[in-house]
């Protein structure tokens, strides 16, 4: 801090803590009043390299190194001409070179190296791509103008909730006082017990208390985009399924036609199953068990043993009809 | 389950009246269809009779349980009784004259082992053929679709092997004096195997029959097995009509006609080349003609809608060019 020191009248930040060190494209400062004393005319000489330098081009300096002070501002200069994009290059390889290329003219400009030959390489490059350079500048311009725009409505939407938070606390503090009044107000005139009175204002402060800490919800993230839309149309609402009267089991009968075949149950306590052969480990690993067959065979062989083919004709046009 | 099946409620006639009748039916309508021109009398020299085409049926049947028998890998029984059914329900509908049974035959094999899950590729079937196997291919493969049209598409067949087993189980379960159930078997499958030549199958229930086979097994043994019907089996308002049908069918096994010397095959045979409907026959020329006309139609119209569409095409291109004549003009 104490190096920041004004080189022509030697102030320091120290002694005078207002002190606002300027610097212009040569890279050398001067702090604000020596520059108010020697370009009262709007113009004059540097007093470090008697350049001759313009009052309006001085600016604040911010960094500590005057020398990169020196360097950002030719960058700037340099990089409005030097506009090409990575697009507008076939290789990688030409866009390198030209970008080394870009990097030595700085280092030139802002070391004093070959400046003669130097800003005659700007001057031809200009006239050479006289045409890019103009279509870059408008494209950049159309870019920072957008971008411009957006920290606009930044701050526009900060001021907005800066003032509300503001007309929220004035009503807040209205109130207060409003409330001390009628307490007074109601301590003077009522003829109740003044402890029971004031307990009861004190309770229904709190109560509006906890009622405005509940905070109002966030509508949109911190990078302004509202996320109510985004939940709204991500889900949509599950359609409610009406629910008829529930489902009820019947268990599937058969008319066998002829002798009621055994079932499940019989197959093993009447013993039917004691009659085929038994179920082998290679079958339970592939799930048969030797019951299924046996009910099978049984029910096969007792299904239409009623059938008369006499009357079969007539049974079947009688169901037709 | 049989009660529900296809093979209860469309399969299943009354007696072999009416299917003597379906088969008449048949063979008059090719009789008509293909002897208009004829006078009576030539007309009955001409064309095969019923009877004889039964006993070509016959013939046929026989020589078919013989083609299963020898089949290489062997085939299960239940394939073999398929294809019978098959068989009979084919020439309810159809005479011999108007599809040859040896066609026919191969055909509902082939059917009857798709259906059954008997699981032989076409070329191991026709392996089995004697004669050239690549007219046994094309023959099936051309009259399967057919077959299962006249078929109408009823494959699923109740066999009365599954209910032979379902009674042995019963009675082993219930009747147990009977000593040896397992005995009666050769006797059963023996009784079963001449009920498919009989249409008793396209006339009672497969327990039925089943039920006829052990029955019958059991008499010629002298095992005694009354009582498991009467008592256990049937109650006393069923056992009348059950053991009319067992009767009937057992009638029927019995009652098979001697099956024809190779001599008056031979003669049908010869009296059947002359009355065929030349038009199934894969030898003559009108049924070569005719598949190479069905070719030839696919052709005719793949070419025609080809015509179409290059002419759409043009018409099109056309329209273009005169639009563009039509700008040009008005540009000008």
């Amino acid at each position: 801090m104490e190096d920041q020191a004004c080189p022509r009248c030697k102030t320091t930040k120290y002694r005078n803590p207002s002190l606002k060190l300027l610097v212009n494209v040569c890279g050398h400062t001067l702090c604000e009043s020596c520059v108010d004393l020697l370009f009262l005319k709007g113009s004059g000489s540097c007093p470090d390299c008697h350049i001759p330098l313009r009052r309006v081009n001085f600016r604040v300096q911010l960094y500590e190194d005057a020398a990169v002070e020196k360097e950002v501002d030719i960058r700037k200069r340099i990089l409005r001409d030097f506009n090409k994009k990575e697009e507008d290059f076939a290789t990688q390889r030409e866009y390198d070179d030209y970008l080394e290329e870009v990097e030595d003219i700085i280092f030139n400009l802002s070391n004093n190296i070959d400046v003669v030959e130097t800003n005659k390489r700007i001057e031809q490059y200009k006239r050479e791509n006289k045409e890019l350079i103009q279509k870059n500048k408008h494209k950049w311009g159309k870019k920072e103008n957008e971008l411009e725009e957006l920290l606009e409505q930044e701050k526009l939407e900060q001021e907005e909730k800066r003032q509300e938070m503001a007309k929220l606390e004035l009503e807040l503090q209205k109130k207060k006082v409003q409330q001390k009044e009628a307490l007074i107000d109601e301590l003077m005139f009522s003829e109740g017990d003044a402890k029971s009175i004031v307990q009861t204002f004190a309770s229904n402060i709190q109560a509006t208390k906890e009622e405005l800490q509940v905070a109002p919800k966030a509508t949109g993230f911190s990078s302004g985009i509202k996320f109510s839309q985004q939940s709204s149309s991500g889900f949509l609402p599950v359609p409610k399924i009406e629910e008829g009267p529930k489902y009820k089991y019947v268990p599937i009968s058969q008319d066998f036609e002829g002798p009621t075949p055994p079932n499940w149950k019989d197959l093993k306590s009447k013993g039917f199953l004691s009659n085929v052969r038994p179920t082998n480990d290679m079958d339970k690993a592939s799930g048969f068990e030797v019951s299924v067959p046996c009910l099978r065979a049984l029910q096969e062989a007792m299904s239409c043993l009623y059938h008369n083919p006499k009357t079969h004709r007539k049974e079947q046009i009688a169901e037709t009809i | 389950m049989f009660p529900v099946s296809s093979q209860k409620k469309h399969w299943l006639f009354t007696d072999e009246k009416e299917i003597a009748q379906l088969r008449e039916q048949a063979n008059a309508a090719y009789i008509v269809k293909h002897g208009s021109h004829m006078t009576k009398e030539k007309r009955e020299n001409h064309f095969l009779s019923c009877q004889e085409e039964e006993s070509l049926l016959r013939y046929w049947e026989i020589s078919m349980k013989k083609f299963c028998k020898n089949f290489n890998p062997p085939m299960p029984k239940a394939t073999a009784a398929t294809s019978l059914h098959y068989f009979k329900r084919f020439y309810l509908r159809n005479s011999v004259m108007d599809y040859h049974p040896k066609y026919i035959m191969v055909t509902c094999i082939y059917l009857a082992c798709k259906v059954e899950e008997f699981n032989v590729s076409i070329l191991q079937f026709v392996a089995n053929v004697n004669g050239d196997k690549e007219k046994c291919c094309n023959i099936i493969i051309n009259n399967e679709l057919l077959l299962m049209q006249q078929l109408d598409y009823h494959l699923t067949i109740h066999n009365p092997f599954r209910p032979v087993e379902g009674f042995l189980i019963d009675i082993r379960t219930r009747f147990p004096s009977l000593e040896n159930p397992d005995d009666l078997r050769p006797l059963i499958d023996e009784f079963l195997e001449k009920v498919f030549s009989t249409d008793a199958v396209l006339i009672y229930a497969p327990s039925q029959i089943a039920l006829a086979a052990i029955l019958h097994a059991a008499s010629s043994t002298k095992a005694n097995l009354d009582s498991y019907v009467t008592d256990l089996l049937l109650s006393r308002e069923q056992l009348k009509n059950i053991v009319a049908a067992v009767k009937e069918i057992r009638m029927m096994v019995k009652g098979i006609p001697a099956t024809i010397s190779v001599e008056t095959m031979k003669l049908l045979e010869k009296k059947l080349e002359k009355c065929k409907n030349p038009e199934n026959d894969p030898d003559s020329d009108i049924y070569k003609q005719r598949m190479e006309e069905m070719i030839d139609e696919d052709d005719i119209s793949n070419n025609k809608t080809y015509a179409k569409l290059t002419h759409s095409q043009s018409e099109c291109s056309n329209d273009k060019i005169l639009d563009q004549i039509f700008d040009q003009s008005i540009c000008n």
